[in-house]
């Protein structure tokens, strides 16, 4: 796999940031996740970073290097993650459960698999155009849907931010799967929460994006919607990738997993209060998988004549 | 302090099931042994032992490795690995065939295919000046399937000379020593020694390495092919990039090599990588179309060759 990829969460104009984006990769698989913790609850920050943590957690265990079944591992990860909301509320006995919203997306074999609950919206991009993204778990969307408002009333309506689904709620969530979608070499995929699509529309950005270096116009448009949305603009949060298939100009920032071994993950997350930037040293027994895999590899390649 | 040299597992030493022969190269990051294997197949067997990192005494077999550098010589088996797992995955007959890996002497140890043999490099030492065009397209063309294939995994050799090209004894190449091979990835992390030959090694090379590409491995083959002509390698890219003092294939051979020959040695090795040839096959392209003879001018007529005595030589 070869893809460039670009990760950032900004608090906005608000006192805290709720929002929490992560994403790994193993050598054959990449996970991405963006979870806004919800602000009319209480910690709604905490939700968020379960969410994203669980996700990462089973990614970790699972990829080796490649996922059984996307869906299923997103099925079964996110619902895990609303559970584990749900315990945290009852051993804190917190009055209210926190909430998130979760979007997640899968790529491997170059087909990305993506599921959602609430209104942290997926788009793929291709060629300067939006061709497909998620639909809002919002009531406002089912209006817009049913044709009883329009998309330019739906903009500024009162109750846009109210969603019907998301993680952590008394009410199981509903969780909504993409099809299998096959990408295209230069396809972007962008996971953003509302503080960002709500400023800058999908489009927008997928022309901001055509053609562009993901690493300097990723956070030129966050730069942009956080000066739009002003001083008490909601956070803003997106994890994008674009994806490669073969050798490119600028390859010095774009990431390539072959060399990876098969249990091999990165993770990039931000974890609660400490900086995770500890120094990784080959340990016994990853030189003992190394060697395992050059074995194997020897085995499946220039098998002994 | 002069570094000192890693001593090499004796002769007759038993490792695995291999037994030593004797060393057949020495190099900054590792030893190659001659060895024999239980069915009695000569193996070359190359051991990660960085000489500045960790040493072995004379009569030991386990390498001395102090405590702050343990950091860094795991740093480097893991490229060590990443060279192991390159080849692992690559199965062609231009390429060196990895037999084995395992662990010993509180290092690691890769078993490759031997061949009676010699390198492009030793062939140029002998026949200094004398190679002929036939030669240079024959091992050329062939060991190109090779990097061919190696690109075609989206690695780099990034270490390409003549003493990386070993040729068996039908003269069919081999490429070997893939301890540079790299992907960009790494780039991005602390290295422990960029390993490149000066003048076998692109301008790419040297600073931020963030040009690196097919390209980069396609100046090698033709700073190796000049080489071969020249019987030294060329001026390195670093200098010519201060001052550009290499002649010229196409001036310095003209007539000797057929023009296309020198013309392909000349786009290879063209400072600015976007005007090489941008891949493998590319060049290979080039290097198999029909061959045309050097063609000496020469005006058939008396009365053309008397006038041209007087006319001002062409520019």
């Amino acid at each position: 796999m070869r893809f460039t990829i670009y990760q950032e969460s900004r608090v906005g104009g608000r006192a805290n940031n709720e929002d929490r984006t992560t994403y790994c990769y193993s050598r054959d698989a990449l996970l991405m996740v963006v979870a806004d913790g919800m602000g009319g609850h209480h910690y709604g920050e905490i939700a968020a970073q379960i969410a994203i943590q669980t996700l990462a957690d089973t990614f970790q265990r699972e990829a080796k290097p490649m996922l059984g079944d996307p869906f299923r591992f997103l099925q079964k990860s996110m619902t895990n993650a609303h559970h584990a909301i749900l315990d945290y509320t009852a051993r804190h006995k917190l009055k209210d459960t926190p909430r998130t919203t979760c979007v997640a997306c899968v790529v491997q074999d170059n087909v990305a698999y993506w599921a959602h609950a609430g209104d942290s919206r997926l788009f793929l991009m291709r060629a300067g155009k939006v061709i497909t993204q998620t639909k809002d778990h919002s009531r406002i969307r089912l209006l817009v849907e049913e044709g009883l408002i329009t998309e330019a009333q739906a903009e500024n309506h009162p109750d846009r931010n109210k969603i019907y689904s998301c993680l952590g709620s008394p009410t199981p969530p509903e969780i909504e799967f993409s099809r299998k979608t096959p990408l295209e070499h230069g396809d972007v995929l962008l996971l953003c929460s509302d503080g960002l699509w709500g400023i800058t529309t999908g489009e927008q950005m997928a022309v901001a994006l055509k053609g562009a270096n993901l690493l300097q116009v990723a956070p030129m448009l966050l730069d942009r919607a956080e000066i739009k949305g002003g001083v008490h603009g909601d956070n803003l949060s997106m994890v994008a990738v674009r994806w490669e298939d073969s050798y490119v100009e600028d390859a010095s920032s774009s990431i390539s997993t072959q060399t990876m071994s098969q249990d091999e993950i990165t993770t990039r997350l931000e974890e609660f209060g400490r900086n995770p930037a500890y120094k990784s040293d080959l340990s016994e027994d990853e030189i003992e998988k190394a060697i395992e895999e050059i074995r194997n590899a020897i085995d499946k390649y220039n098998p002994k004549k | 302090m002069a570094q000192q040299a890693n001593q090499p597992l004796p002769n007759g030493h038993t490792l695995e099931e291999y037994t030593i022969d004797r060393q057949l190269s020495l190099g900054g990051f590792s030893i190659v042994y001659l060895a024999t294997d239980p069915e009695g197949t000569q193996v070359a067997i190359k051991e990660y032992l960085p000489n500045s990192l960790a040493l072995r005494n004379n009569g030991s077999t386990k390498p001395v490795i102090t405590p702050e550098h343990q950091g860094a010589f795991r740093y480097g088996m893991k490229c060590f690995f990443e060279e192991g797992r390159a080849l692992a995955r690559l199965s062609h007959p231009n390429v060196i065939r990895v037999l084995n890996f395992f662990r010993a002497n509180d290092t690691v140890y890769m078993v490759m295919e031997y061949e009676h043999g010699r390198t492009l490099q030793e062939f140029i030492q002998k026949h200094q000046g004398h190679i002929s065009e036939r030669f240079i397209r024959g091992v050329f063309t062939r060991m190109l399937n090779g990097l061919r294939e190696v690109h075609a995994h989206k690695l780099l050799h990034l270490d390409l000379k003549p003493s990386n090209i070993y040729l068996r004894a039908d003269n069919t190449p081999v490429l070997i020593d893939f301890g540079a091979a790299r992907q960009t990835l790494a780039t991005d992390q602390p290295i422990l020694k960029p390993m490149y030959t000066p003048g076998f090694a692109s301008p790419e090379h040297y600073g931020t390495r963030k040009d690196l590409g097919p390209w980069s491995d396609i100046y090698s083959v033709g700073a190796s092919m000049y080489a071969c002509l020249a019987g030294s390698a060329p001026q390195a890219a670093d200098e010519r990039l201060k001052k550009d003092t290499l002649a010229p294939a196409m001036m310095r051979w003209d007539g000797q090599f057929s023009d296309r020959l020198l013309e392909i040695i000349d786009w290879c090795l063209n400072l600015n990588h976007l005007y090489r040839p941008q891949s493998v096959f590319a060049l290979q392209k080039a290097l198999v179309e029909t061959v045309t003879p050097p063609t000496p001018k020469r005006d058939p007529h008396w009365l053309g060759r008397f006038v041209g005595k007087f006319r001002k030589p062409p520019q």
